[in-house]
């Protein structure tokens, strides 16, 4: 178990801004009543199912732009984390 | 039965499986105990091979058969399954990383392991291992359904009073499924992933391009199956009034909203912690593998999209599934009918090997977890290696044979019914799980008490949903009214959860005023963010070792 709080990492804004980005492909599909109509078609699709599909390319597009910005998220706190630890172990020496 | 087609569709499944063997018999004398632990994820694979792979296993008897014949049947909800698998793509990116961290930097290799280090509580774990074992059986019993009904259509199954000979497929299925795991284990599933997925995406890719241009384009499927819903409605009208057969419908009407929303939620919070995908997500190489491919899985929606809209295709195309109407027929007799018959034993194969290798898995994932969770936690702690062994195999048997009761007892009119009665138990792990991977507020008996309220809520709730056609039976569906409505319904295992999550809440709450030890947590908090290289972190999870602090 952890004996303090430790300090918040640097990353944390961008985990804020991480959510906020995936937040749509999770929201979007639940909220039915946004989609349930058949006009307008699109090539003959109905709307429910032409906009689902549509979902899938923006989750996917927003997912891979989380995907960069936790990699920066990550190796932040990783750099963050060495500094500690370095820190300390002056303290203690 | 066509000759050609069976010919086509037996020797590929030789090929396939007699391919297996002799794969696993060649690379043995290499690394042995890599393939041992071969999971789903492919390990020491490249990103774009784990892909294909994971890929091909998530075309099961689920995407070809059960999703399908919901449309094909006109339910309005049907096409939940699509933002399922939008929604499951940023919950994996977020939860998954953390439990992969936590479980490398203690060698957790199941969901139990954790909540046992991370709680200090035995019963919990128990109650978390007992659940992953009980909500695999309804699922490998889709894949059975699904077996099946491939037999059925290319007529194996005889219209027949005797019982043995009218469930024939069905037992062949669990045959052929159980001699398959006993004798190779995981490593054969492993081994033929490759053609079995090359197989499985021919016959997609045929399927959603071949089927719709040939039946005159998607703009006409839509309008004939809108067409014919609204006929049986019309038709239909006194029996839809009095409630004795529900109305057919493409898009969800506004009262059915909150079904279709809930049953994507609830499908895309259970199907991570299944047995068979946590060891999926643990054997991945390094924390960031699991984000890039909830990155790139997205791709695989859309097909699966694709593939559930065959069900309206089935429906332009005149297929008739047999009185009383079996809708699960749909997609294998649309291939029997709209395919050179060559082709629809390829697809055929396609379908079968895409049931079995997951149902394999699948029971393979619960019968480790019965070992190193109950086994050798409460059974017999100084197991031998062969006893550990022998222990796995008879109880991926137990857990199949559990699997053939759940299909023989329950209705097999919509198999993804059985699917989700399991995403009713599995969802009540959530709490410890998911949860646990954030913060350890809730205390260990809270949890332990909110998993038993929500488990026999959840099963009783589904034992009282009678089937539309039979008032009399049982677990005949997955929704049921909200308690304070007369007309909205959702998801059981939502409500169930909520249900849990209030008592979890509540007696933490009493239990933390009472001082009742909440026992030590192994895990610190800079063990959730570790990653390949750190101290500490293991490269691979070894099943056969113990957990560590």
């Amino acid at each position: 178990m952890s004996d303090s709080r430790l300090p918040s990492p640097p990353s944390r804004g961008l985990w804020i801004l991480i959510c906020v980005i995936l937040a749509p492909a999770v929201i979007l599909p639940l909220w039915v009543g946004l989609y349930d109509k058949d006009e307008p078609r699109l090539g003959g699709w109905p709307f429910f199912f032409w906009f689902q599909m549509a979902l899938i390319i923006l989750s996917a597009v927003l997912t891979v732009i989380a995907f960069a910005l936790s990699r920066a998220a990550d190796r932040k706190d990783r750099e963050w984390r060495a500094g500690m630890a370095a820190r300390r172990t002056d303290a203690a020496g | 039965m066509n000759a050609v087609t069976f010919s086509v569709f037996i020797f590929l499944f030789l090929v396939v499986t007699v391919l297996g063997f002799a794969a696993a018999r060649w690379r043995r004398a290499e690394s042995m105990a890599n393939l041992d632990e071969w999971g789903l994820g492919g390990r020491g694979f490249g990103t774009f091979i784990s892909w294909f792979l994971i890929g091909g296993d998530l075309y099961t008897a689920y995407t070809f058969i059960a999703v399908p014949a919901t449309l094909f049947a006109g339910s309005a909800v049907g096409f939940f399954a699509v933002p399922y698998t939008i929604v499951i793509y940023p919950l994996i990116f977020l939860f998954l990383p953390k439990l992969w961290s936590v479980s490398h930097r203690h060698g957790y290799v199941t969901p139990a392991d954790f909540v046992e280090g991370r709680y200090d509580s035995r019963p919990l774990a128990l109650a978390i291992a007992l659940t992953g074992i009980l909500a695999t059986m309804p699922y490998i019993a889709l894949q059975l359904v699904g077996i099946q009904v491939v037999l059925d259509v290319m007529g194996l199954g005889q219209n027949s009073d005797n019982w043995f000979i009218k469930d024939l497929p069905l037992f062949i299925a669990f045959i052929v499924l159980a001699a398959y795991t006993y004798s190779s284990g995981l490593r054969a599933p492993a081994l033929i992933a490759f053609v079995k997925d090359i197989l499985i995406y021919v016959a997609i890719i045929v399927a959603v391009v071949y089927l719709p241009h040939k039946l005159g384009g998607w703009g006409h499927i839509f309008d004939v199956a809108n067409d014919s819903f609204t006929k049986f409605n019309t038709d239909n009208a006194d029996a839809i009034a009095s409630g004795t057969a529900a109305p057919k419908g493409m898009i969800p009407p506004p009262l059915a909203h909150w079904a279709y929303a809930s049953l994507a939620l609830g499908s895309a919070l259970a199907l991570f912690m299944y047995p068979h995908s946590v060891t999926a997500v643990l054997s991945t190489r390094n924390r960031s593998v699991i984000r890039r491919n909830a990155a790139l899985l997205p791709a695989y929606s859309f097909l699966l999209g694709l593939l559930a809209l065959l069900g309206f295709v089935a429906i332009a195309a005149g297929v008739s599934v047999g009185d009383p109407p079996n809708p699960q027929l749909a997609v294998p007799q649309l291939f029997e009918n709209e395919f050179p018959p060559w082709f629809a034993g390829v697809a055929f194969a396609a379908i079968v090997i895409g049931a079995l290798v997951p149902a394999a898995i699948m029971s393979i994932a619960a019968a480790n977890l019965w070992t190193r969770n109950i086994y050798k936690a409460f059974i017999n702690r100084n197991a031998t290696d062969a006893q550990e062994t022998q222990s796995s195999k008879w109880a991926s048997l137990v857990v199949k044979f559990g699997a053939l009761v759940f299909v023989l007892s329950f209705s097999k009119q919509f198999a993804i019914n059985l699917q989700l009665l399991g995403g009713v138990w599995i969802l009540q792990t959530l709490p410890a799980i998911v949860v646990g991977l954030y913060t350890r507020w809730f205390h260990r008996w809270a949890l332990l008490i909110g998993w038993a309220v929500g488990m026999g809520y959840g099963t009783w709730l589904a034992y009282g949903v009678p089937l539309p056609t039979d008032p009399s039976s049982h677990f005949g569906g997955p929704l049921v009214l909200l308690p304070w409505s007369d007309t909205t319904k959702v998801y059981i295992a939502v409500l169930a959860l909520a249900a849990n999550l209030i008592v979890t809440v509540v007696l933490t709450f009493v239990f933390r005023a009472m001082k009742l030890s909440a026992g030590v947590d192994q895990t610190r908090d800079d063990d959730y963010w570790a990653d390949i290289g750190d101290q500490g972190v293991e490269p691979e999870l070894d099943p056969h070792r113990e957990v560590h602090a």
